[in-house]
């Protein structure tokens, strides 16, 4: 059985798609390596025989010879000569393993296929007979039918037996995945069309689970060769005169010591074949499933700090320069935030806005030490003057949580699942500021009291999944607030939320700020957010900052297109219902092939020849507006 | 606990598949061959009436059906009906060989689960460090390692170390010696002598499989949200592993491990029989050769109540360390 079994399912099966698999399945050199080992090996079992002048039933006068010229794996008590055996068995071996997994594959599949899509009562009792076959140790009824074959064998019984009893792992895998696609639209779109159930099964599902099968069958096949020479080990598999490298290495136990040739040969081969199926499996789960290609083989994230002159006035708290970060990617860097300059003063609350992809929850992990390990940072950060770029962990960790703060988008999944609400919002308090867990716990209460968690003392002993969103969410900030940091940054705080939850989790953020005076980086999509909380406005776009400026700047008078473009796209009440939203035409352009001129130009209405020729930098509009864009010709939207 | 209910539930629809899978097999094993085969062509002759009496006694003389039928209404008294060999209870015999195997079972699903998750654990925590690369060598390499070889080279490298040191650290035949040393504590050292390497067997294959699981789990945890959450905290990192991810990451090894149970069990019948032990594999192979229906049942269905207690046990546990389990229903 595989350890990591369950493979993604693959979307689509045109003909481009399997070539890329192919592709990919190329740049993975260990698989390759171990699927020209096994054409050795089945090159070894199926061509060898016939250029071999012994046969494996042939006895030559020679007995118990080690290895030599005329029999360079030695031959056995009999006078059997090993190499014709072992090629004999491995034949057999292969065979068996191979009409096992094919035999599994076809009644794996079905039953899968069959399972999850009609579902209820077939799909019940279908699975009740998995968990049977899960529950009886396969070699022990694999023997007990041998048995019953046994002289009158061949290869094709033992494969049928073991095929019976393998095929419920296929099932398993093939279950899942449909079941997942049951419900996707192009089998509706099938099913709306008038086609039949088994119709939509053989041309619509079987194309695309044809991934998952291929892998678990690939990987069955290993499984396969384990259990025939296991079967014919203990005598219930293949019988002699025949052979197999299980009977083989059966024959030689007792003469390990005497004869070790015979014993190791059949077994290598076995531990060959095994080894160079499991990794062409996993090569091609990797193939098939991109999302796991990998990046950059590091654990941390690199760090390039970058000198920086001027005096940082008194009253920022935050100062970034010159901000980058690059994820590195097989094939090409992807640049995530591009040369980002932004500066927060103590206690006030800036809107960090953008589509999504423009590089603004990346700002905020770069600001926090946070990033995954492809990443590599370089600028300058400044937190009341000391250089977060390339500060060291221990040091780092001990600004996170107490000097800076975060909260994330989706309170589902950013509490843990297995500990209490009380003891995750204590635990906050008390990595920086010690004292008993009884203490901590009163603050806790104290603190989810703040943010309005009803009856929070009694709630302390409940776990995440007992809380709504919204109320997950405040528990989220009362943890951010626990030790009053300086920053807190809230990426997307109320996005996962319900729209009415959302406004009740923003005025808890700005109870918190009223009371705290933390200044708070408050990152969202949404422009209806920023306008109720934000004192300045800053806006990203294909990881650059493009405008930024007060939030009366900004919404009253945007300079930049872009801007503009995500202002008129927002419904108002005070326009006629019936007049039509605008969109910014065309989408934000691919990180790693970014046009040499203004990112935004090949969307912009404003575009002429001297946007394409190079990226314009910041300029100021009024005092403390400034904008990127070459055309800077403010116009006031009515309000 | 709903937990039992549950499990309860299920094994109550179980039960129809359980009818009809009982009786193919018994149908399978019955119809193998004679029994009284070897009693029959036995020389010097048999009496007739001895062979007319054991063929009454096995109930050889029904037909097939009404033979289930016997064998399934003995199996609800808890009886699992007469042994080919004579001189033998199948429930004292399963008895016996269950603990014996059992044994050595628990101690290497116990040592193996341990050292996967500190193998998983660090090998996710130092991804592609070398000790990272050394252990998914090592997991691939056992994955593909046939047990019943993995034993006999095991056994030869006991034999050589025996010779190497002119000790008998280790035992490779039997499960104890015959007769027992005299004192208690000599006894212990003495099953331990014949258990340490059937044990290392299983322990190397299992282990293998579980540790890299361990390790998916483990990474696929420390990329998840809380985590970062516990980071942003300012929580060491040492806390934020053992507290935030392995805690969280136990849970689903927990299921594999219960789900490879048969698996364990499949592997001990095949080393049993590599070290000579009369454990429950012995009896297995021995039972089918001399074609002894009843025991080939009795085993089956042991083995599968085994499983089922493991499951069991291994839902109880899952909701102990689960609380969203363990307030569903």
């Amino acid at each position: 059985m595989s350890a990591d079994s369950s493979p993604a399912p693959v979307t689509g099966a045109e003909p481009g798609q399997w070539r890329t698999v192919a592709t990919r399945f190329l740049r993975h050199r260990l698989a390759v390596a171990a699927l020209a080992v096994l054409t050795l090996v089945a090159l070894f079992a199926f061509v060898g025989p016939l250029l071999w002048h012994y046969g494996y039933d042939e006895i030559t006068p020679d007995n118990s010879r080690p290895p030599s010229a005329a029999h360079p794996l030695g031959t056995d008590s009999l006078g059997h000569d090993l190499l014709a055996q072992v090629m004999r068995g491995t034949q057999q071996s292969l065979l068996i393993a191979l009409s096992v997994a094919l035999g599994a594959a076809l009644i794996g599949t079905v039953t899968g296929v069959v399972a999850g899509f009609h579902r209820g009562k077939t799909d019940a009792l279908l699975m009740r007979v998995v968990d049977l076959f899960l529950t009886v140790p396969t070699i022990a009824v694999a023997a007990v039918l041998g048995h019953n074959f046994a002289g009158k064998s061949g290869w094709f019984l033992i494969a049928a037996v073991l095929a019976a009893l393998m095929w419920t792992t296929v099932a398993r895998v093939v279950r899942g995945v449909v079941l997942g696609l049951r419900e996707r639209e192009f089998v509706a779109a099938a099913r709306a069309l008038g086609a039949s159930n088994t119709r939509i099964m053989v041309s619509h599902i079987l194309p695309n689970i044809a991934g998952p099968i291929i892998v678990s069958v690939t990987i069955l096949v290993a499984s396969a060769i384990l259990a025939e020479t296991a079967l014919s080990f203990i005598g219930f598999g293949v019988q002699p005169p025949d052979t197999s490298l299980g009977l083989l290495v059966a024959n030689a136990q007792s003469a390990v010591g005497t004869r070790p040739w015979l014993f190791y040969s059949p077994g290598v081969v076995i531990l060959l074949i095994a080894l160079s199926i499991n990794f062409i499996g996993d090569g091609l789960r990797d193939a098939l499933d991109p999302a796991q290609t990998r990046g950059p083989r590091r654990r941390r994230y690199l760090a390039k700090p970058v000198e920086r002159t001027g005096v940082i006035p008194g009253d920022v708290l935050l100062s970034v320069r010159d901000l980058r970060v690059v994820f590195a990617a097989p094939g090409d860097d992807v640049p995530a935030v591009r040369h980002l300059d932004l500066d927060l003063r103590r206690g006030e609350v800036v809107g960090l806005v953008g589509e999504s992809g423009s590089g603004k929850s990346v700002t905020a992990a770069a600001i926090m030490g946070l990033l995954p390990p492809a990443a590599t940072v370089s600028g300058s950060v400044r937190l009341d003057g000391q250089e977060l770029v390339g500060l060291a962990e221990p040091r780092y960790r001990r600004l996170r949580g107490r000097r800076v703060a975060m909260v994330f988008q989706d309170p589902m999944s950013s509490l843990s699942p297995v500990h209490t609400i009380g003891d995750q919002v204590a635990e906050a308090v008390r990595v920086h500021q010690g004292g008993s867990w009884a203490a901590a716990r009163d603050r806790a209460a104290e603190l989810l009291d703040v943010v309005g968690v009803p009856d929070a003392r009694n709630r302390l002993r409940d776990y995440p999944h007992q809380f709504s969103g919204g109320m997950r969410q405040r528990v989220v900030i009362a943890m951010a607030i626990a030790n009053d940091p300086d920053l807190i940054i809230a990426d997307e705080p109320t996005t996962a939320l319900d729209v009415t939850v959302q406004a009740q989790v923003l005025a808890a953020l700005r109870a918190v700020r009223e009371r705290t005076g933390a200044a708070i980086l408050l990152i969202t999509h949404d422009l209806g957010i920023v306008a109720e909380v934000a004192d300045r406005i800053a806006v990203m776009y294909a990881g650059r900052l493009v405008e930024t400026g007060t939030a009366a700047d900004v919404f009253d008078s945007p300079a930049m297109p872009y801007t503009r473009g995500l202002l008129e796209s927002v419904p108002r009440l005070d326009r006629p219902a019936d007049e039509e939203l605008w969109a910014i035409p065309g989408s934000p352009p691919t990180m790693t092939a970014l046009p040499s001129g203004c990112a935004f130009a090949p969307r912009c209405a404003r575009r002429t020849a001297e946007c394409d020729e190079s990226e314009p930098g910041l300029r100021q509009v009024s005092d403390g507006h400034l904008a990127a864009c070459l055309h800077l010709t403010v116009e006031r939207t009515p309000r | 606990m709903e937990i039992l209910g549950f499990a309860l539930r299920r094994l109550l629809v179980a039960v129809p598949v359980l009818l009809v899978s009982t009786f193919l097999i018994f149908l399978t094993v019955a119809g193998s061959g004679d029994p009284l085969t070897e009693l029959r062509e036995r020389q010097p002759p048999v009496p007739p009436e001895t062979i007319t009496a054991e063929e009454v006694r096995l109930g050889l003389d029904q037909p097939v059906l009404e033979r289930y039928g016997d064998w399934l209404t003995g199996v609800v008294r808890g009886d699992f009906g007469p042994s080919v060999n004579r001189n033998a209870s199948i429930a004292v015999e399963i008895g016996t060989r269950l603990g014996v195997t059992m044994r050595f079972v628990l101690v290497a699903m116990l040592v193996a689960a341990v050292l996967a998750i500190l193998v998983g654990v660090v090998s996710a925590v130092r991804q592609y460090s070398w000790l990272d690369y050394l252990f998914t060598s090592a997991g691939f390499l056992f994955l593909a390692m046939p047990s019943f070889w993995l034993a006999i080279l095991l056994k030869q490298g006991g034999i050589q170390f025996n010779r190497a040191t002119g000790t008998e650290t280790f035992y490779m035949i039997g499960d104890r010696s015959v007769p027992p040393p005299p004192t208690f504590l000599a006894q212990l050292a003495d099953v331990a002598g014949h258990m340490i390497l059937p044990t290392v067997t299983l322990v190397l294959i299992h282990f293998a499989v579980w540790s890299r699981f361990q390790r998916s789990s483990m990474l696929e945890v420390l990329n998840s949200d809380y985590v970062r959450l516990a980071t942003a905290k300012g929580l060491p990192r040492r806390t934020v592993l053992r507290k935030y991810a392995l805690r969280t990451a136990l849970t689903p090894l927990i299921t594999v491990i219960a789900l490879d149970f048969t698996a364990v069990f499949a592997g001990a019948v095949i080393t049993e029989t590599v070290f000579q032990w009369r454990g429950m594999g012995d009896y297995l192979l021995s039972s089918i050769n001399a074609r002894d229906v009843n025991a080939v049942m009795a085993w089956l269905l042991v083995a599968a109540l085994a499983v089922m207690v493991f499951n069991l046990v291994a839902d109880i546990l899952y909701a102990a360390l689960d609380p969203r389990i363990r307030h569903v229903r």
